[in-house]
């Protein structure tokens, strides 16, 4: 089939539905409110990155074939036939959208965008034209179950020098579990906390210590991330293999609770779409997050902390699909409150927060790193900047990189981590912080 | 009766309503068929799906924190739609009087009210809908994203407020009396036209907007409770 043949089908296919998208393509009004919050258009005011205009190139093609104005009346109809030209930049337009919803907070008559963008992306990735760097994260998701390419040795060996870490901070051995069945908690990570930047992981199991659950939970070393990129490449059939294969281990280890690590996008589909839409029927486990989890035990005053150990000012980023998608909102900041001298919110906060400009994806993306660093992060670095925090903590991967690579960029003497390795440097074992050496 | 002045005021009159009630039924019934597989709710939301839909749909919340300015113009513009929508039922039903009658407002108590709010809703409308096209013209996010429609569907408003304003500021005032009698004789199946022009012209704008809802992004206010539905349904 011709590029032309391929999109038309995909664009047609909206007529069955999802409503949402069949609803998109008929009730825009073109108010410009989405470019007014966009943190996209707000780094550039180029036409390409208006929101309406992006979801536009759906909607046109759509307009054309299956509304009556659009067959008749064509481009007095705001209809468009289909262009070569101007598909072959689909790619770079559909993935100049971090997908974060924000249009859709503020868009008079309720449209999200990142609907449209997904649709293009699905499309796009039929023909072959998912950007390479993430067709090769795909392929390595499914070939190995984590984004990293790992081996279940390397992962073995970090949890290994994780636990030999841990011992030299606080003296004792606290303990990280590893495919242990029949543990009532399996907590999975985006790989990158267990293999790279190990504090967020450090600071799970010192909870699990403090309560006394040191045997409760476990990881597993065929299983250990969340990360799942079949959703940022519009991609059902990958995402719902890569969700299958976590959901097979948690009921392969019985577990009651699968604990998800700090990672939005992760904990989006496991939690509003495979368990929501029950994509594998009723689960024997629950998903919750490990931020909710932890600032339970806080509530319920059950760990303590040495705040002087994070005496820098700090400032929470929300990710996007934590804050806007899963109403994970106050638990970081019960955590971050508990475990910092000082901790600043940006303006706007919570669900309204900007993008970091990494979204959807795109924070893997080496090759837009220009792109991130001078148009869809301007923002955020601006609002950071704003807080006069010393330190920006984030719950996610994606979030992490995209806001180190800024601070970097920008020559911004700010560091950026996760909320449990905070956590991890305040919280008292045997009644001790961490005699911490220095990760930064 | 000209043949040109019976088209508009007794034929397109039926078509228009048909082709309205009919096309806008339709397009609601098609959202209401396609299924919706998955969940998409987008937080925070507060209170019961329900209400947020109505104050949706009646304050426009959600643009009031997006954009203050345009929610000014965008909530004055469609609040006054809606208040000039109430005052023209009275050119068919004398249920308003009435009701006005009933709680001691007489005749040329009614006249003067019709008078004070139906010209500041036209003069409302008029600048907030010239507003809205110079905005669509010269503010560039709004301009790189409009195209015909956008453009079509504000000049059709201009020229029905333009001649409705005409006939309350111009020389030919609109004559109650005999619109109702005009609208009491559709009604009736036996239209008798009046012969003012400016009436007729105002009302033949009227029927092309009528009939161009349906077709167009004008169904933002029938879809606009399907789409915060689903982001603003609850999920636990």
């Amino acid at each position: 089939m011709s590029d032309q043949e391929t999109v038309l089908k995909g664009v047609n296919a909206i007529k069955g539905g999802p409503r949402a998208l069949r609803l998109y393509m008929d009730v825009c009004a073109k108010c410009g409110t989405c470019a007014e919050v966009c943190p996209v258009y707000y780094g550039k005011q180029d036409p390409k990155y208006n929101p309406a205009n992006r979801s536009d190139l759906i909607r046109s093609l759509y307009k054309r074939h299956n509304t009556l104005a659009g067959k008749i009346f064509g481009g007095l109809s705001g209809a468009k036939d289909f262009d070569q030209a101007e598909f072959e930049e689909w790619q770079d337009i559909f993935y100049s959208c971090t997908t974060c919803r924000r249009c859709a907070q503020f868009c008079p008559v309720g449209i999200d965008n990142s609907v449209i963008t997904r649709k293009g992306r699905t499309i796009l990735d039929g023909l072959g034209r998912t950007p390479a760097r993430l067709q090769k994260v795909v392929k390595t998701a499914l070939d190995t179950h984590n984004t990293d390419g790992a081996s279940a040795d390397a992962f073995n060996a970090a949890i290994a020098f994780i636990e030999e870490e841990m011992r030299e901070e606080h003296g004792v051995d606290i303990k990280i579990p590893v495919d242990v069945v029949g543990a009532e908690y399996f907590y999975l990570p985006p790989s990158g906390d267990a293999l790279v930047n190990i504090e967020a992981t450090m600071g799970v199991a010192k909870v699990f210590h403090v309560l006394g659950m040191g045997d409760k939970w476990t990881m597993s070393s065929k299983c250990f991330d969340g990360a799942n990129y079949g959703l940022f490449t519009g991609n059902d059939a990958h995402m719902k293999a890569t969700n299958k294969a976590c959901v097979d281990e948690a009921k392969r280890l019985g577990v009651k609770v699968l604990l998800m690590g700090e990672c939005g996008h992760a904990h989006r589909v496991m939690k509003r779409m495979m368990e929501s839409s029950k994509w594998w029927g009723d689960l024997p486990f629950q998903v919750i997050n490990c931020m909710e989890w932890t600032a339970e035990q806080i509530r319920a005053g059950k760990l303590q902390f040495d705040k002087s150990k994070n005496p820098e000012s700090v400032t929470y980023h929300d990710p996007c699909n934590f804050a806007k998608s899963c109403n994970i909102i106050e638990a970081p900041r019960v955590i971050l409150r508990a475990a910092c001298t000082e901790v600043r919110e940006m303006t706007p906060h919570g669900a309204e927060n900007w993008c970091c400009g990494g979204g959807g994806g795109l924070a893997a993306m080496n090759e837009i790193l220009e792109f991130r660093m001078t148009v869809s992060g301007v923002k955020k670095h601006e609002q950071i900047k704003a807080t006069g925090a010393e330190y920006v903590a984030t719950a996610c991967a994606n979030c992490k990189r995209q806001l180190a690579q800024l601070m970097e960029h920008h020559k911004e003497d700010i560091a950026v981590g996760g909320v449990h390795d905070m956590l991890s440097r305040a919280i008292l074992v045997d009644g001790k912080a961490a005699n911490r050496k220095c990760y930064d | 009766m000209s043949n040109t002045a019976f088209l508009v005021g007794g034929i397109l009159p039926y078509l228009a309503v048909v082709v309205f009630l009919v096309g806008v039924g339709y397009r609601l019934r098609v959202w209401w068929r396609v299924p919706q597989p998955a969940p998409m709710t987008l937080y925070p939301t507060k209170g019961s799906s329900f209400a947020s839909l109505a104050k949706e749909a009646l304050f426009f919340p959600s643009l009031y924190r997006g954009d203050k300015t345009m929610w000014l113009l965008s909530w004055s513009f469609h609040a006054t739609l809606a208040l000039a929508f109430l005052g023209h039922l009275r050119v068919v039903t004398g249920l308003l009087d009435r009701g006005m009658g009933s709680v001691g407002v007489g005749a040329p108590g009614i006249e003067t009210l019709s008078a004070i709010a139906g010209g500041a809703a036209g003069i409302v409308l008029g600048v907030t809908v010239v507003t809205l096209l110079l905005r669509r013209i010269f503010v560039a996010r709004v301009r790189e994203i409009s195209k015909a429609p956008d453009f079509l569907a504000l000049l059709l408003l201009l020229a029905v407020l333009t001649c409705g304003n005409l006939m309350r500021f111009g020389g030919t005032h609109f004559d109650l009396a005999q619109t109702r009698t005009w609208a009491a004789s559709l009604l009736a199946f036996s239209p008798v036209v009046p012969a003012s022009p400016a009436f007729l012209l105002h009302l033949f704008f009227a029927e092309l907007l009528l009939l161009y809802v349906a077709f167009s992004k004008l169904m933002h206010f029938g879809g606009l409770f399907f789409t915060f539905s689903l982001i603003k349904g609850s999920q636990p």
